[in-house]
């Protein structure tokens, strides 16, 4: 597992030296990138490898082998090789077209531009040309084209701004600072003066990781650190540009580095087929086997072979056993594997094809990166889901608040509305989605007693923050490292109050038109341990000033006995907690100046310890925040993607258990699951948050203890688990108990998981359980877990293209997961497992046939029908029903599957694939070839029914036999396809002709062409002859009509949902639109068999477990960055302007 | 590694019926009365089907006579290949109770002798009977060559085994005159072999064309011998010939013979009498427990007499109405679900 070792370190020497400016003394990697297959010479050993690794090739190739043995064959030398040819030359076309579109993608990446300093001038250069040592200049938006050291940027104090969301999935930008000796650097002239060199380890897959010394001439060496390292795939962002050293290239690049190929996944139903055949081929040796034996019999019970066949018999048995390994040999389904890769070729194009599931706001179509799994959707039982950027947009928007004991925002039928006009592209932002109650504006206007309370909020969420404004025009644009400040000062303004600059020592507000300027004293910064952050501010009026915003409990624990409104915020904070949405409690308190004196040289003690720093700051800070004044709470909306609730809802309806596994914290996890009705307001809820193997071990037992009889069972419960616990709980003695808790709850959360434990837990579900799981998620930290599920999805559409390029299916949209199982894996899976029985079935039917003719021929190896006709049956003759089962083959219509998402459990619990459902169809198969071998026989048995008294030969019978078995096998695919459709009839009835069409053209070939001898004339007299029509209607009819009457009493006595909702389709009920509300018979049986979550009647007797309201705290900022949140402010200058800036706010 | 979104773009589908999977689709789903209406159909038809059928074969008339036992002397001289030149006659009376009216066909019939093996069956020469190449003996082993090396025409096994006995159909008239049974001996053959198939190599003179070549072992004569008054029917084409290299599918199987020729008293068929055959007895069964016997036959316009078809139309016939009935029956009783059958 290639995820696996990256994550696991490794120590590397310091191996490279780049010289600076010397590009001869380089000589490194190229920057060329390929992920193709194969190149124009490798492609023809490469790809027959690859081909006769498969046993079933390689079968076949032995079997062509054998067949050139003369005598040996009794179906001549070439008529294996012939077909085999065909499928390899079919699928070596698609591997060649597949591998096209892989050398296009890298000619794109190859062929984009980059600025380069060559001969001391800058020049534009595609990526592949960029070396080693050279000095390259990135502008803002622009995608890195190699790992380099940052020399110099156009931001104070040179530092950049790089998304890495391509690399590791986190959203927030990162902060790359340049090392001040080469701060300066930004001519030409300086550039190509600089000599030196860089020494630094050799490529490596650790994206947070670097080593190297800069040796300057003249100079110190100075270390320079994962701090000045960009990284190709990176974006830079809010940096007008950067001047970098190349340090690795091309294939070298930590990026591609980590791009390890997905694993091969194979699918179960292919893991049964993969065994059938070698069951079908011990059956293949066992029938040979019995063919020797009956031949030994023969000969023996004739002392000697005739008189007439000449010399005596000197074949051995061992010669005997390959003639009937040949004669048999197409008892394995030649075309089956090249059937089931078109197939499944074109069931991923049909994904791909799919209008629903085309996000037109970006214009991105689902994509189907493998086919292997098309019918693997069709069976996921568990979902492992990603939060950020999987179900939420990552998107933050302002959507309530409550000021002075007074909720505003709560608008719930309007964003209804919205909601509808606008669910195709829910991840832009519009009116719709933003605070928008006109209540508020009205009180602050109309003189509301409240009124000062509003200015006062609105006044802190505008100050109190580390967002900086970037002014275009007349827009103004934010840029924060936490998306919740953005979305807070992005709401503020629209109430009015504007932040419109920011100094190194103030900010400035225009509050309703008024300009206000406050001067920033401190910044106390975020943690997650303190989860809040204040500042403090003398306010125009001169006022000193604390504000601060942070969660409810630290908050409310630090509120002075004074302050009002306590009671009131907290049920709305409630009812914003339930909602889902990220709650914020803002409070100030007035200082006076001989408090922030005395704390101000605490402070600055505290600033200056040696020891434990943080510590000491964070008690420092602690001292001055208390006797707050609550104002009120604010409600960020981490916005949902469309339709992420009705989806969770309809994916639990069909019986697949949805885990969230994140990185992100566990408050804005229970959040999410809330907003998108993963829990609900009285659901119990476990939450392990432990320290020691111990604690987690006992604690789950007391919580398997509690459960008692209802473990094992799915009770109405969550379980939230944090990933330090979870390294705990996954120990091997405890891994097996914390199983059994998490699968007996409704809901499991993860949170604060490293990518290796996501696939860890992944893969503990996937072994212990022996489920179908599937991944979903969108940036690199997902790819473990991707690679590790028997299914991984990828969303695409979003910068981040790692866990897309890792994935099996890619989708815009977490919602288009309901089609992608619930349609088209049900579909997949009805399609491919018909299409594996159905070949399997018709290869039985006439290859038995040849051991039924064995008998009566004294088990010499004598076939009963012509040769071609036999190697042309699996590539013509019977190859396109397989085709129609395959592709057009619909159980029911797309909307039944959508409305009643309790068919998936059909294609989920695999009942119609199994290896009882095969040996019945290889049964039935046999049954069917007897009948169409020994009717045929004795209808012929006499020899005469030819008109004109003509006798007849074996190869008449052959004929009669091998078109009855056309006829059957291709009605039989007609009786198994459940919706015909015009390919249907015209393979169905297509075939039947083609086979009739060739035996008379066939028939009379030789000797112009000199083929089949033996088949001249046949067609003449079989197609005039009475009993072969005769013949033609009873066979098929005798063994069909035995599967036709059994399938319709089966029906009639014990019918299926799935039956039942056919039934109900084609009866015209049009209770299948989606807003009917009358609802059918039909589907209040189905509401009574779905599993409605009963209330969890246990009593814990245990502290883990939490029965309470929700919190809503939820707050994402980066912390301990290379410079603090406050240095970093403090540096910026937004009143003076930056010539040709194009700035992109981040989070917009 | 990177998929661009040009990439997306280049693939934008057209939104047909077809791509999104909506193709309008015939269900096939059939409700009860649907279903038993169909299967008492198909149960009457073939009911039907196989009384008509039973009739006709009903109407045909055969005889077959088994002379391995009748001929015993001649059989067990044939025991012994080393009396291959001796002359073996034998003679069967029989009688014929009934007419046998309009085209009467006869057959010899061996039993257990296995046309259908596959060493047999490939022991032959298909370039060489279609006239192309008369020293094509390629697949012909163990009859490629003579023993002086010369290739054997007709090479192989089928050819060399070919039946080699006699058969004359006298009419007793009566007890003293006995009128030999005018019979055809071309027409035996299917159109595509005789000229299609079976070619004899270009010369003027047959015996010419087939120099250079030896006769198979088994056979007194060489194969431009096989008809000498009827230069249609000798060499390759030979109707007996082509008849016997057309290799049956059963160890048990008839092949046609000779055809009545219907002039004089024969104009209608074979009248009601006393007939006897006389055989000259060459070819050996008893080397491998085999039997030989003589039919004559009749037909009808599905061919010859077999009870078979007829049984199985009516058993499928009868069976599918029980099936129905019975269906019927449970559908009765489940009624009240309003029931649809398949699927």
């Amino acid at each position: 597992m290639g995820w696996r070792q990256s994550l696991q370190g490794a120590d590397v020497p310091m191996a490279r030296t780049i010289y600076l400016n010397e590009p001869l003394r380089n000589t490194f990697c190229k920057n060329s990138i390929s992920t193709a297959k194969y190149s124009m010479w490798s492609f023809l050993p490469r790809y027959l490898y690859l081909q006769f690794s498969k046993t079933a090739n390689a079968f076949f190739l032995f079997i062509t082998i054998l067949q050139q043995i003369p005598e040996v064959s009794p179906t001549g030398k070439y008529t294996t090789l012939v077909p085999l040819l065909v499928i390899l030359v079919i699928s070596g076309v698609k591997e060649i077209v597949e591998d096209y579109k892989r050398h296009m993608a890298d000619k794109l990446v190859n062929s984009k531009n980059t600025i380069v300093l060559r001969q001391n001038a800058w020049q534009v250069i595609p990526w592949k040309e960029v070396n080693v040592g050279d000095i390259v200049k990135a502008t803002n938006g622009q995608f890195l084209p190699a790992d380099m050291v940052l020399i110099s940027s156009s931001e104070p104090q040179a530092t950049c701004f790089v998304a890495t969301s391509n690399l590791d999935g986190e959203t927030n930008l990162k902060i790359r600072q340049a090392l001040s000796e080469t701060a300066t650097m930004k001519t030409e002239k300086q550039l190509s003066s600089l000599s030196g060199k860089i020494k630094c380890e050799e490529p490596n897959f650790h994206f947070n990781s670097f080593m190297g010394t800069l040796y300057l001439k003249e100079k110190s060496p100075i270390s320079i650190g994962p701090d000045q390292v960009l990284l190709r795939g990176t974006q830079l962002k809010n940096t007008e540009w950067i001047l970098g050293v190349v340090v690795y290239t091309g294939f070298e690049t930590k990026f591609m580095q980590n791009a390890v190929k997905s694993p091969l996944k194979r699918s179960k139903v292919e893991k049964v087929t993969n065994m059938q055949i070698l069951v079908l081929f011990l059956l293949l040796l066992v029938m040979s086997l019995v063919s020797c034996v009956g031949a030994i019999y023969w000969k023996d019970r004739y002392r000697a072979e005739p008189w007439y066949l000449g010399k005596k018999d000197y074949h051995s048995f061992g010669f005997d056993l390959l003639v009937f390994i040949i004669l048999y040999h197409n008892l394995i389904p030649i075309s089956l594997l090249v059937t089931l890769e078109i197939v499944k070729y074109i069931q991923a194009l049909f994904i791909n094809w799919d209008e629903d599931m085309h996000f037109k706001g970006n214009n991105v179509y689902a994509m189907a990166r493998t086919s292997n799994l098309n019918e693997e959707l069709g069976q996921v039982e568990y979902l492992f889901s990603d939060k950020t950027g999987t179900l939420t947009c990552n998107i933050m928007t302002f959507k309530k608040c409550s000021i002075a004991g007074i909720m505003y925002g709560d608008l719930p039928s309007k964003s209804d509305d919205g909601a509808k006009d606008l669910s195709q592209s829910p991840c832009f932002i519009s009116d719709a989605y933003e605070f928008n109650d006109p209540a508020l504006l009205q009180n602050f206007k109309n003189d509301h007693p409240t009124k000062e309370y509003i200015k006062e909020f609105l006044t802190l969420l505008c100050v109190c923050h580390t967002v900086v404004p970037e002014r275009e025009g007349n827009n103004i644009s934010y840029q924060a490292s936490s998306p919740d400040e953005a979305a807070l000062v992005k709401g503020a303004k629209k109430l009015g109050f504007v932040f419109t600059a920011r100094m190194p020592n103030s900010v400035t507000i225009e509050a309703m038109g008024e300009e206000l300027t406050f001067e920033i004293l401190n910044v106390l910064e975020f943690s997650s341990n303190r989860k809040r952050m204040s500042i403090i501010v003398r306010t125009p009026e001169g006022q000193l000033r604390l504000y601060c915003k942070g969660a409810d409990s630290v908050i409310y624990e630090r509120l002075s006995e004074k302050s009002l409104f306590v009671e009131e915020t907290l049920v709305h904070l409630e009812n914003f907690a339930r909602e889902g949405l990220r709650t914020l409690c803002v409070a100030y308190i007035d200082l006076t100046e001989i408090e922030y004196k005395q704390w101000l040289v605490m402070y600055k003690k505290a600033s200056r310890a040696v020891r434990d720093r943080i510590q000491s700051l964070e008690d420092c800070y602690d001292s001055i925040e208390k006797k707050f004044l609550l104002l009120g709470a604010t409600a960020i909306e981490d916005r949902l993607q469309a339709r992420v609730p009705e989806t969770i809802t309809s994916l639990l309806k069909a019986n697949i258990k949805i885990w969230v596994l994140t990185g992100d914290k566990q408050e804005t996890a229970i959040n999410i699951a809330y907003s998108c009705k993963l829990l609900s307001g009285q659901m119990p809820r476990i939450q392990l948050n432990t320290n020691s193997l111990e604690a987690t071990q006992q604690v789950i037992n007391q919580n398997c203890q509690d459960l008692g009889a209802l473990l094992g069972k799915e009770n109405d419960l969550a379980l939230i688990i944090d990933g330090k616990t979870l390294k705990h709980a996954l120990h091997v003695e405890v891994r097996k108990c914390f199983l059994n808790l998490a699968l007996s709850c409704r809901t499991v959360l993860c949170c604060r998981l490293s990518p290796l434990q996501k696939a860890e837990i992944v893969d503990v579900v996937k072994k212990q359980v022996k489920a179908i799981t599937l991944a979903i998620g969108d940036g690199a930290n997902d790819v473990g877990m991707i690679q590790t599920a028997h299914v991984g999805v990828g969303i695409s559409g979003n910068e981040g293209m790692l866990a897309t390029n890792n994935s099996d299916y890619a989708i815009a949209q977490f919602s288009y997961l309901e089609k992608l199982l619930l349609v088209h894996g049900a579909w997949n899976y009805f399609r491919v497992t018909k299409c594996i029985l159905y070949c399997f079935y018709k290869n039985v039917v006439l290859y038995i046939i040849e051991l039924w003719f064995a008998i009566v021929n004294g088990f010499s190896g004598q076939i009963i029908f012509e040769r071609w006709c036999i190697s042309l049956y699996n590539v013509i003759f019977t190859s396109l029903p397989p085709f129609t089962l395959g592709i057009f083959e619909r159980c029911c219509s797309q909307e039944s599957l959508l409305r009643y998402p309790q068919l998936y459990r059909i294609s989920q619990t695999g009942d119609i694939f199994n290896i009882k459902v095969l040996w019945i169809q290889c049964i039935n198969a046999v049954v069917h070839s007897f009948i169409l071998f020994w009717l045929p026989a004795k209808m012929l048995e006499h020899d005469v029914v030819l008109q004109s008294g003509y006798t007849t030969d074996y190869l008449f019978l052959g004929n009669f036999v091998y078109t009855y078995v056309v006829v059957t096998v291709c009605l039989k695919a007609g009786l198994e396809t459940m919706s015909w459709n015009k390919f249907t009839h015209l393979a169905i009835w297509g075939s039947i002709m083609i086979w009739l069409g060739f035996f008379a053209v066939y028939s009379s070939l030789w000797p112009t062409i000199p083929v089949a001898p033996e088949m001249t004339g046949q067609g003449n007299m079989a197609l005039v002859c009475p009993h072969f029509w005769l013949g033609f209607f009873i066979v098929p009819i005798v063994c069909l009509i035995q599967n036709v009457a059994w399938k319709s009493i089966r029906n009639t006595c014990h019918r299926t949902l799935l039956e039942e909702v056919r039934e109900m389709e084609s009866s015209g009920v049009q209770v299948l639109r989606r807003d009917s509300s009358q609802r059918s018979k039909v589907e209040e049986v189905n509401l009574q068999r779905s599993v409605s979550p009963r209330p969890c009647q246990v009593v814990f007797r245990n502290n883990s477990v939490d029965l309470g309201a929700p919190h809503g705290y939820a707050f994402s900022q980066v912390e301990r960055a290379v410079i603090s949140q406050e240095e970093l402010v403090r540096s910026y200058d937004t009143t003076k302007s930056k010539p040709q800036r194009t700035f992109s706010a981040t989070f917009e | 590694m990177k998929r661009k979104c040009q990439d997306y773009e280049s693939r934008l589908p057209d939104n047909t019926a077809m791509k999104q999977q909506q193709l309008p689709a015939f269900r096939l789903q059939l409700s009860a009365n649907e279903i038993l209406s169909g299967f008492f159909a198909i149960g009457l038809f073939c009911l039907g089907m196989g009384i008509i059928l039973l009739l006709s074969a009903k109407s045909i008339r055969e005889v077959e006579i088994n002379y391995t036992a009748k001929c015993a002397t001649c059989a067990k001289l044939r025991e012994d290949a080393t009396n291959f030149d001796k002359e073996c006659n034998c003679s069967i009376s029989f009688y014929l109770p009934q007419k046998m009216e309009g085209n009467v066909y006869l057959y010899y019939k061996l039993y257990g002798f296995y046309q259908n093996l596959y060493r047999y069956i490939l022991s032959r020469s298909n370039i060489q009977l279609v006239g192309t190449d008369v020293k094509d003996v390629r697949n012909c082993a163990p009859f490629k060559t003579s023993d002086n090396g010369l290739p054997i025409a007709p090479c192989g096994a089928i050819a060399n085994s070919m039946f080699n006995d006699t058969i004359v159909l006298l009419y007793n008239f009566n007890s003293s005159t006995h009128i030999r049974v005018p019979m055809v001996r071309t027409e035996t053959a299917w159109w595509t072999d005789k000229y299609v198939k079976f070619q004899n190599p270009t010369f003027q003179n047959l015996s010419s064309a087939f120099a250079g070549t030896a006769k198979p072992p088994n056979w007194p004569k060489p194969v431009y011998e096989l008809d000498e008054k009827d230069p249609g029917n000798n060499g390759f084409v030979n109707d007996d010939f082509i008849v016997w290299m057309r290799t049956a599918a059963f160890p048990n199987f008839k092949k046609l013979y000779r055809r009545l020729h219907r002039i004089g008293n024969f104009t209608e068929g074979l009248p009601a009498g006393s007939y006897s055959f006389i055989i000259n007895y060459n070819f050996p069964v008893g080397r491998f427990q085999g039997q030989k016997a003589v039919v004559l036959s009749t037909l009808t316009w599905s061919g010859g007499s077999s009870l078979f078809l007829a049984l199985a139309y009516l058993v499928t016939g009868a069976v599918t109405l029980l099936a129905s009935f019975s269906m019927m029956a449970v559908h009765l009783k489940l009624k009240e679900r309003k029931t649809f059958f398949l699927q």
